[in-house]
């Protein structure tokens, strides 16, 4: 194995299921997420030698998100095969798919309904919810990621917070 | 009810703030009930979302990476080829043979490719985040209580209030003479960094003057967003940006306004220095 290949190993590899779970949120197309952290993987393994930050974490994630934003660009040329309008909320591999006890179950309606909450905002906001609350990135390395500066990722999370909780506070009272 | 605070709150609950500062919202909690509720709504946001499970990828998915990263490796000579030696040598000698002045030439293909990649590359890079971080730092501040963080109309009490609080000291005076109200300062994160901004009201207008260091070379044009007008201009080792919706010409007349303080300050200095010095 050659030394770029096993410092990539070392630095890059062991972030591979946060790139997933950070390109599971940003679609829920089936087979997204593979396509993209696979092509963002190589992009990553071929932009390594020139990677000088201390973080490959959140320069991988600002792949990841490249690599989205060209597949949905992609995917929006070919106008035979439509979005799909509706998340796949059912499909989701982030509810474990075994039942368990009841208070167990409790729990997983509250996830579920959290990730339906996500999944109702629009895109930038969950993106920077899930970086900022799941994968604990700072404001600086969030701008880098997002590609915005940090001033709006200030603005951009307290707005993102905010309709998040907006949502669930309508969700209770449909569900009341 | 949201409180001016809240950003700080925010930042505060993220652990973004630096001690001083913390503190200083730590004073500010007990006396405000909306930054209070702010703060368990925060809470409560982060602990419902951190409730979802965390996913792995799936074991396909690892397969299938380190399978394209041993097809690249295959396929790419050097970037993760065993037999990386002979490949030198060969490239080596190559050079070698060809005349002298193709090193010049390639010099100065790389160059162009390097003006080129600047040009057409980095430059919307670095103009988007600018023209959007100033457009949104004016937009902020024009909510209720945004507006100044001192108030003052006197230059002497704006210009130190920077000190500490923002990385440059910029040109501060009152032009009331001239149409232009000096209502105070602030303090905004723009580009990394703490920007200076000066407030002035024209008529009904509200002026940011956006002021920070700037450490590559370049500065948009003059631009329109919304119908907000952005205005750049330097003096000294300053970056400068009038954001607001007033006019083109008021804009273009209190940049001169500020660039003529600038120098006149500029030559009080220097000539103190050469007072001092003999």
């Amino acid at each position: 194995m050659s030394d770029a290949r096993r410092r990539f190993e070392a630095q890059v590899l062991p972030h591979l299921d946060a790139a997933y779970r950070f390109a599971r949120w940003l679609s829920s197309m089936p087979g997204h997420a593979d396509d993209v952290v696979q092509e963002a993987m190589l992009r990553a393994f071929r932009g390594f030698a020139a990677f000088r930050g201390n973080d490959p974490r959140a320069w991988l994630f600002a792949i990841v998100r490249n690599c989205h934003l060209t597949a949905l660009s992609q995917q929006r040329r070919r106008a035979h095969e439509p979005l799909p309008e509706e998340p796949d909320v059912e499909n989701s591999h982030f509810i474990a798919p075994e039942p368990g006890p009841e208070t167990d179950a409790l729990r997983r309606d509250d996830q579920r309904a959290v990730e339906r909450l996500m999944s109702a905002l629009p895109e930038a906001y969950r993106e920077i919810l899930i970086l900022r609350e799941l994968e604990e990135l700072d404001y600086r390395d969030i701008a880098t990621v997002a590609d915005i500066p940090i001033g709006t990722v200030m603005s951009r999370l307290a707005r993102a917070r905010a309709a998040l909780r907006r949502e669930w506070q309508r969700n209770l009272k449909e569900t009341a | 009810m949201t409180c001016a605070e809240a950003l700080r709150v925010q930042a505060y609950f993220d652990g973004e703030l630096d001690p001083g500062e913390a503190a200083s919202v730590g004073k500010h909690l007990p006396r405000c009930a909306a930054c209070r509720a702010l703060l368990a709504e925060l809470g409560e946001t982060r602990a419902a979302l951190r409730g979802v499970p965390a996913l792995g990828a799936p074991a396909a998915l690892r397969t299938r990476v380190l399978d394209a990263l041993d097809e690249e490796a295959a396929s790419v000579p050097g970037a993760g080829a065993t037999a990386f030696a002979p490949t030198k040598r060969i490239r080596g000698s190559a050079l070698r043979t060809r005349p002298f002045w193709f090193g010049a030439f390639a010099g100065l293909g790389v160059a162009a490719i390097a003006a080129a990649m600047f040009a057409f590359v980095l430059l919307p890079m670095s103009v988007g985040p600018m023209v959007e971080g100033l457009l949104s730092a004016h937009l902020e501040s024009l909510r209720p209580q945004r507006l100044v963080s001192v108030v003052s109309s006197e230059h002497h009490t704006v210009k130190p209030w920077f000190g500490g609080r923002a990385d440059v000291s910029p040109t501060v005076a009152d032009f009331s003479a001239q149409g232009f109200i000096l209502l105070g300062g602030r303090a905004d994160p723009l580009l990394g960094q703490r920007a200076a901004v000066t407030v002035y009201r024209h008529g009904k207008h509200a002026i940011n003057v956006f002021a920070w260091a700037n450490e590559n070379a370049f500065l948009p044009e003059a631009t329109s967003r919304n119908g907000y007008r952005l205005l750049f201009w330097r003096s000294a080792d300053l970056a400068y940006c009038a954001v607001s919706d007033t006019t083109w010409n008021a804009l273009e007349e209190l940049r001169g306004l500020i660039q003529a303080q600038s120098e006149a300050e500029r030559r009080v200095d220097a000539s103190r220095d050469a007072a001092g010095t003999e």
